[in-house]
Order: C-alpha cells, then structure tokens, then sequence
C-alpha cells in the first residue's frame, strides 16, 4: 500500500489527549505515521524524501533521466519481465498448496486444478501465459537493450547479468514445463533432455544429472520440481536484484549524449555537455585517513542538485510509469487468462510418443538445428550463441551509438544481431508450425 | 497516461469479477438447487423431507479404491439425483440412474437395492469419463485428449465422422463389464465374447498376441489396445487397416456392421489388467502363452477322417483362410494362390508348411495358426486334393492366369502381393539379368521352381513346351532384347577346396570384409546396404534355397556377378579361385540341412 492510495491528511501535531476516546481517535494517525514517515509529497524536497526513505522505493533513484521514461525507448519490457516474475511467483505459491510432485498423483491434481479447486483455472492459466511471455518478453528485452546499444560501457556487466537472467529464464520455463506430467510435459522434457545429451564428453551424465535415471519417470518430475519452486527462482530472485542494482550504480539507463547547445551547467564546466551521470574521478584513497560514506563514492553516479539537467523526480513521474507498465501486463495476462486454458493433454504413455514430439516452442529452434546435426544443433551452435552473446559488451568497444535505436554508427553490430535474432526466430517458427509427423516438413494451413 | 491507467484497471476488475462470477455460480449449483426444491416438493415422509431440508449445494464425490487404483468420482455433483428413484422420469442431469434386474439390482422392502453401489463402485468404473472434472465437457471427455470418453455416449470432436453413429450405445459399456466379469459365457457381456469368438474365428490370433489368448507376432499386440486405443481408433482399424499405418499388410476382412461393433468391444474390453485376474494368475497364463484358452474358445472340429477333405474346405472358408489367400474367385490379395495347390505341392510338404511356415520357406510371414493336428490334416487333404489344372493355350494367358499376381502386370516384379513376399519375386523387366542366365536355367526355374522361396514348381501344369512358351511371351513382352549367346566361363563343376573348418573359417573372415555390407554379417540379406537395393540382397541362411544350388553356380554368381543386381563380378576385384572355394565352404557350413527341394518337381 502506497500513500497515494489514502487520503492523507497533514495535521500539525497536537498535544497528546488523555481519554480513551481520543486515544482511539488518534491511533489511525498515530500507525499511519509510524509506517509513512512522509506525507504526500507536494513539493520536490518531500518528492526526494519519499523516495530516498521508502524501502519500496528506494530501489529508484530520486530523479530520473526524461529518457528514461520515454515509452518509445525501453517499452517497458525488461519491467514488464520483472512483474510477470511477480506474477508467476504469487500465482506458482498459490498452485504449490495444490501441487504433489509424484507420478501418481501430479496428473490427478492438475484435474483438480481445472475441475474443483477454487480459481484453479485462472491460477494455471495466468502461470503458464506468464511463463511463456516472460520468455518472450526477456528476449525482446535483450534486442531492445542491444539495438540501443545500451551494453557498452560502463553497462558491460549488466548485459553479461541480463543473458545469465535469459538462460534462468529458459530453465525456469523448463523445468515447469514437466510439472502437470501429461504427454505434453512429458515428451517435451525427453526431447530437450536428449538434447543436452548430445553435449561431448559430458552429455550423458549431464542428462542423467538432470533426469536422476535413464529416462524421465519419478526422478526427474522431482528434481525438476525442486529446480523449478526452489533453486531457479532463488537464484533469479538474487541476480535480479544485482541486475537493478547494477542499473542504479552504472548510472541510470542508457541515453544519448545531451547535446551541446543546451544551457551549459553552471559549476562543472570542465565537464561541459557531460551526461547527468558524471564520473566522478576517484580520489586516492589514504589507508591512514578516516573518510566519510561519500568519500568512498565512485563514478558514475547521478548527480542530484540544482545542475539545469534533463531529469525529472521520481515521484510520480517514474512510479506513474512503473504502475502503468504494471496494469498493461497484468491486464494483458488476465484476458489472456480469461480466454485461452492452458493446454492439459492425455495421461503421460510412456509407450506412446506424439508425433512428432516436440519441445516447449522456445527450443524447437534448437531442435530444428537438432534435426540437421545432433551435436551442432544441440550443443555447439547454442554454446557459440551464449559466449558470443556475453562476450559482444568486450567485443564491441566504440562508445558511439548509444542510446539510439539502430544508430547509423552501429549499422554492421545491429545488422549483425538482427540476422542473429531473425534466423533465431525463424527457426522457432518453422519448428513450431511446420514440421509434422516425423519432424517432416509440412504446412499448417 | 491517467486514463489509460483508470481503463487498464477496470479491465482488472472486470475480470476479476467474471472469473469470481463464474466461481460462485457454478451449473452444477443450480442442479442441486433445482434437485433440492423438487425433492422437496416430492417428499411425502418426514424422512424424505428430512433428507433434502437445510442441504446447500456442495461437491459431492465417491472415493473408490477396490478396483485398481484410485478414482474420484464427482459425477454424482451434476447427477444428484442418480440415487433417487422419484427422478426415473426426469431429464438429464436430475434422471435417476435406471434400476435393472438383469444388473442384479433387487426389491427389498419395496424398494430398490442396487447390486452395484456407487459407494462402491463409483461411475467411470462402468461408464469410463473423467470423475474428477465438475464442466460437463471435460467429465464426459468430451475434451479430445480425454483418453476414455463415456463409453457409448460421449463421441469426440475428431473422429471421423462416419462412425460417430455406430460408435454409440449402450452395448459398448460392456467391455467395461468384462473387467471383473471374465468368465465365458457371462450373459452381461454378450458382445465380448461375440467380439472374442471373432478374433478366433477370423483368425486375428494368428497375427497378434492378447495377453492370455493368443501369441501372433505378425501384428501388433492387442494385449492393452482397450487401454490405449479409443473406439474410433478401433473401429478405423478393423475396417480400414490402412489408415493408420500405411505399410499394414493386415486384410480387409468382410464383416458386418455388427462383427465390427463386437470387435471393437472385445479390444475395448482388453486393458492390460483387469481387476478380476489376480497376478498369479496372469503369471501361469503368460507361461502357457495362452494355448489352453485357445483351444478352448476355438471349438475344433471333430476331424472325420472320410470326410477330412470336405471338413478341410469348411474350415478354409470359416476361418478366413481366404482373407490372405487365393483359392478360385476369392482373393484376399495378401499370400499366394492355393487354387493348383495339389498340383504344385505334395501332403507332406503342405503339413510341414502348416505346422512350421518357415521350414521350407524361411521367410515366409504366415503365422502358426492353432489348429489342432486333425485339422491339419483335414486342411491338407484338402488343398493337397485340388489338382484340377487351368487351361492355358498362349503363353501369354499362361503368365497373367500363373505368374502375374506376384511377378505383376508389367513383369517389374510389383505384383499384388509382392511385398509380402520374400524374397522379392524377380523384375522380369532386367534384361541383363535375364539374358545372362541360360533358357535351361529359367524355364528349370519355372518348371521346379526355387526352392526356400514363394516360386513354386509349375511342371505339373506346365510341360516343356508350355515352359518355354511363357519365357517367350516374358522375352517379347518383358526383356524386349533379344538372348545373346553366352560365353563360356571357366567354372569349376564342384568346389576344389575341400570342406574344412579352417577352410569356412578363412571363408568368414573374407566373407565379413567383402560380403558383409549387403548380405549381413550373418549372412542373412539384411547387411546395411540391403535395404538401398532391389532385388534384395540373397539370404544366404536360406536352407532350401542354397542347399539347391550347385558349387558351380555360386562360383558363377560370386567370380561374374550377377548381371541386373548389384552383385558384382568379384573377379574384377582380384578373387581367386582358392577363396571364392573358403566362401562357398562358409557359406555351406551355415546351412548344413537336408536337401532343398519344392515337391512336386515335373515326372
């Protein structure tokens, strides 16, 4: 609950009443107060108090580049990833009440949850569109970040931190995939364990890791659900938290260069047309002198004072555009939800395979691969991908270009990453609606 | 920005409020709200009134655990009334579940007891459908996944539309009575046994196995196919084999309407396991490979021996003999032509073929069928009795009436029932092949056939003349090129490397390097080229055939080739003479039999 839902009232503080009555009359204040240090904000000290004292808000700094805020640069999709995590971390609590993770009885259960159990329905639906958008939304949060060549420095280690988040990504969607055991879930996880199979040398114990048997049977709906409701979203929750942490001490966003012709700040003019963010050169340190918080303070940072920059207060400026990213997502999701069920099929056969089985749609690109070459389809080429992917901030070290879409000065990385993410794509697609029976090729109209 | 907000979280709580609606006002909620105020009006004791006043709407659900594993039934949420006997006349979902004396319900008191409880036996026991679901689409498994919709009442979207109306009715519930009533003969389950009685009389236990019945290996198991396969899937099967598996060499058999239903209960009603077996039982059953329970729900025939010939023809025409075989007008387009069977086999041949198929024709695919041994040899006499020869004047009405249904209307060696056969009959149309082989040889070949292969020896009804004039009619027709005359080759007339095992010894090592990629490491023909080439590869496991062929002529195929196949003159590849004579040791020694022959051989 934020102040702004409630009317809140600035009272000067009374002397306290002695009867009970009055007591009581204060107490709602009293607790209010207590909880809220800050009254409404109406002016801009009270707008950077309130955003520095919240716990809730002080994630965001005090003041924010207008860039930042321009709907047309970020979309608001690595946001709209962060609040489908949300999402999929209340609604995946709600199902675990319902969820038994045994072969015997996960099945039974998923019928509950579509037959008896109260809200079962929406609850399994807006998890597993959720799921699915998160992959996609992470994805295109990625070219969003790359077409602004918003990886450059001082921002390397946060794109290195976004493609580790992909991959997270990638195995929490994984992992869940196998939880409601029907044939779905079941040949799905066989053909995408087979992949990691076809890695050299260590492929058959990597599976085997992964499966705790030979095949997928009671082992691997175990594992897959400790992975899935303990170790993945611990992991993601925390490299989340550096990946915002991250924003925050490499200064913000990305935006262009302020250009020139605007009003030249007044004090640092040895850093004239320097960015709100300004480094800060570090000063030697002597080991024997005793130095306060901020002089342990590097660059790059936001600097927050009367400098005539281009940034605006957080409150409510960037919390208006957070909620708003908010109620798009979630709205998207609960029509989502209303209209299409997520997919239950038969009763996992072991002895009966759909064909073709496929695997969830975001790797039948590699399957694809796959069906040209097991190893290179399946192991190397994904391997080159992810290196090639978290090495490009060291590759690509030009400063120009960022903070723009497809910056001319970046036409060969963005041509380059555009062809990546279309054969990308188009894999997908082909793996998804063009191959049949026999992962022969076939039309789906 | 503000609006959009405000519209974005109406749209929340709009949603909110359908799915909170839909929560609380369920279907089935107005069916016990409905059941409620009507059996309250119907309520003439104080007992009925007391059993329906202050009850709310709530699940209501038969746990059940006696039969296999555990099912939760809810049907009874919808189906409130099912118990009641006030609601006989109402309409679906308030109808109470019909009482029946032949169900082995009983009047006590004037009141009806019911012999299966739904305290103890549930719904989907009997009525398959989903127990768990409270949306009528998804508990009648109506939902296309559902494996088992309610059996005889509930059709899915994707079957094929012809049979939506046979693949209804209350008989079809039977299938699920025959989980716990496996006894023969059980008057509730009659179109089981009808079902089990065709699988037999048709001879489908020949081709596949039902565990506990039968053990045919031809086709696939049948053991769970109640299990895996919905009716539609059974029925297309029956009638139509084709259509899920396009290589199916199972007949299409003629059956009426009512045969198929009865199969299609009997598969139905096959489930792998069913409650009634324990599992020692299945155990002892799976040891004796079913052979008891065969012999008896196949009734044999009391074999009179004066009779035997005529005994022989009956049973050929019941017991679908004629669904592979042709015999007269009747072709069931699978399995060779038995109408001159007399003329082209003897009786011993024919009742060794019966007892073991792949005696003298090693590969071929006829199952061991049950008869008893009386009625194997009613059957032979029978077929060794059909020695009435065709009249044949041309060469020509010779082919198309004796060689066309496997050599095929072009001579290419696709018949009818070619890929039945193996090995492949030969491609007529090969015209280095055919001219490389003397006239001696392929009219030898028609008039005493090959032996270990489906060409049977013609020379009871082709003479000489009669031979030659079917390989002219092939040469103009077929061949299209003129013989030439074949040269001499240098041939050894026996093998001059005497028989030794360190001589077949040497002949398997050559045999594996050079050999090996066509005809197998085993010499069977099933090496990993074999499937690339046609004619196949030749099994060189094949008793009768290669006990029929002299040293010479393997020292011919090996040394030259064989024109027209992709065996190639190993002559040309530096063999010797000494090592062609290991291979043909080796080769000897993994058929070291009795002499191949196909009976019936001319005079």
């Amino acid at each position: 609950m934020s102040p702004a839902a409630q009317p809140a009232k600035l009272k000067p503080p009374s002397p306290p009443k002695r009867s009970l009555i009055g007591w009581a009359r204060e107490l709602p204040d009293m607790v209010w107060h207590s909880v809220f240090r800050n009254p409404l904000p109406s002016n801009d000290v009270e707008r950077s108090a309130t955003s520095f004292t919240n716990f809730f808000l002080h994630i965001h700094p005090v003041k924010v580049h207008r860039n930042t805020l321009r709907p047309t640069y970020t979309f608001g999709l690595g946001l709209m990833s962060f609040f489908l995590f949300v999402i999929l971390v209340v609604t995946g609590i709600l199902l675990m009440f319902y969820y038994v993770p045994s072969t015997e009885q996960a099945y039974d259960r998923m019928l509950d949850l579509r037959g008896s159990v109260a809200f079962g329905t929406l609850l399994r639906n807006m998890h597993r569109w959720s799921a699915h958008g998160m992959v996609a939304l992470v994805f295109l949060h990625m070219c969003r970040v790359f077409f602004t060549g918003s990886y450059k420095k001082p921002r390397e280690f946060n794109w290195v931190l976004g493609v580790v988040l992909m991959l997270l990504t990638f195995g929490m969607s994984f992992t869940g995939y196998l939880l409601p055991w029907d044939q779905l879930a079941f040949w799905a996880i066989t053909v995408g364990a087979a992949i990691a199979g076809y890695a050299p040398f260590i492929g058959n114990d990597v599976r085997f890791l992964l499966l705790g048997d030979a095949n997928v049977g009671q082992e691997a709906l175990l594992r897959f659900y400790v992975l899935h409701v303990a170790v993945l979203p611990a992991i993601l929750t925390l490299l989340i938290a550096i990946h915002f942490w991250r924003i925050r001490k490499d200064g913000g966003l990305s935006r262009p260069p302020e250009p020139e012709s605007e009003a030249p700040p007044l004090q640092m003019s040895a850093a004239a047309g320097a960015p709100v963010a300004v480094s800060v050169k570090a000063v030697q340190l002597e080991p024997r002198k005793t130095y306060g918080l901020q002089g342990l303070v590097r660059g790059p940072l936001t600097k927050v004072g009367n400098i005539p920059d281009n940034s605006v207060f957080s409150w409510p400026h960037l919390l208006m555009a957070e909620l708003f990213t908010f109620v798009v997502t979630l709205s998207v999701i609960l029509v989502l939800s209303l209209f299409f069920n997520a997919p239950l099929e038969e009763p996992v056969n072991v002895m009966h395979p759909p064909n073709p089985a496929k695997a969830p749609w975001y790797f039948l690109g590699l399957q694809e691969m796959v069906s040209y070459s097991a190893f290179w389809g399946g192991v190397g080429i994904p391997t080159l991908f992810v290196i090639g992917l978290m090495l490009i901030p060291y590759m690509d070290r030009s400063p120009k270009g960022v903070g723009v879409w497809f910056s001319r000065d970046r036409l060969l990385a963005n041509t380059a990453f555009l062809t990546f993410v279309v054969v990308n794509v188009i894999l997908v697609i082909i793996g998804t609606l063009f191959r049949g029976p026999n992962w022969a090729f076939v039309t789906p109209w | 920005m503000r609006l959009a907000l405000a519209i974005g979280s109406l749209l929340i709580l709009g949603v909110h409020g359908l799915v909170f609606y839909k929560q609380f006002f369920h279907d089935w909620e107005r069916h016990q709200v409905s059941y409620f105020d009507q059996a309250r009006g119907l309520a003439k004791t104080d007992a009925e009134r007391n059993s329906v006043s202050g009850r709310s709407p709530r699940i209501e659900q038969f746990i059940v655990t006696s039969f296999g594993e555990r099912r939760v039934d809810r049907c009874g949420t919808c189906h409130i009334a099912a118990d009641d006997p006030r609601f006989e006349k109402y309409a679906n979902p308030l109808k109470s579940h019909p009482y029946s004396a032949a169900m082995g319900d009983f009047q006590k008191n004037g009141k009806w007891e019911r012999r299966h409880k739904f305290a103890d036996f549930g719904c989907t026991i009997c009525h398959d459908g989903q127990g768990r679901g409270l949306d009528p689409h998804y508990s009648h498994g109506e939902d296309h996944y559902w494996p088992d919709p309610l059996i005889g009442y509930t059709t899915q979207a994707g079957w094929r539309k012809e049979f939506l109306p046979k693949l209804k009715g209350k008989e079809y519930i039977e299938a699920n009575c025959a989980q716990c009533h496996t006894e023969k003969e059980f008057a509730g389950a009659k179109w089981v046994e009808r079902g089990r009685k065709l699988f037999f009389d048709t001879n489908c236990y020949g081709c596949h196995r039902v565990e506990g019945l039968s053990d045919g290996t031809l086709g696939p198991d049948l053991s769970e196919s109640g299990h895996k396969f919905k009716l539609d899937y059974l029925w297309e099967s029956v009638v139509d084999p084709r259509a899920n598996s396009a290589t199916s060499f199972m007949p299409k058999f003629k059956l009426s309407d009512d045969d198929v239903k009865a199969l299609v209960i009997f598969l139905k009603s096959r489930r792998g396991k069913n409650f009634a077996e324990p599992d020692i039982q299945r155990f002892r059953d799976k040891l004796a490979q079913g052979a008891e329970l065969v012999q008896t729900t196949v009734k044999p025939v009391d074999i009179v021996p004066a009779m035997a010939a005529k005994q022989g023809q009956e049973l050929v025409d019941s017991r679908a003999c004629l669904a592979c075989h042709k015999l007269g007008e009747k072709d069931g387009a699978v399995a060779p032509d038995l109408t001159y069977e007399g003329l082209l086999k003897d009786e011993p041949w024919i009742y060794d073929h019966f007892k073991n198929p792949r005696a003298s024709i090693s590969d071929s695919i006829m199952p061991t069928f049950r008869f008893t041994d009386a009625e194997f040899k009613a059957l032979t006499s029978y077929l060794a009795g059909l020695k009435s020869p065709p009249q044949l004047t041309s060469g020509e009405q010779t082919y198309k009436a004796l060689c066309q249904r496997c050599h095929g209307e072009k001579g290419d060696g696709h018949g009818l029932i070619a890929v039945y056969l193996d090995p492949y009959p030969r491609d007529l149309t090969k015209a280095a092949f055919m001219n490389s082989k003397t006239e001696a040889r392929l009219a030898g070949s028609i008039r005493n056939g090959v032996a270990g292969t489906s060409m049977p020896a013609w020379g009871k009804i082709l003479d000489e003349q009669k031979a030659k004039e079917v390989l002219a009619y092939v040469q103009t027709t077929f061949v299209k090129e003129a013989r030439r005359e074949l040269k001499e080759r240098k041939l050894p007339e026996k093998n001059p490397v005497a028989f030794s095992k360190e001589s077949a010894a040497r002949g398997e090592k050559t045999f594996v390097v050079r050999c090996g990629g066509c005809h197998g490491r085993k010499g069977d023909g099933k090496g990993p080229n074999s499937l690339d080439i046609l004619p196949r590869p030749r099994n060189l496991r094949n008793s009768d055939f290669v006990a029929s062929v002299s040293d010479k002529r393997l020292f011919d195929s090996i040394l030259y080739g064989v024109q027209g196949t992709a065996m190639p003159p190993w002559i040309d590849y530096g063999m010797s003479q000494s090592e062609v004579g290991d291979l043909v040791n080796f080769i000897r020694s993994m058929n070291s039999k009795k002499q191949g022959n196909q009976y019936a051989k001319s005079n």
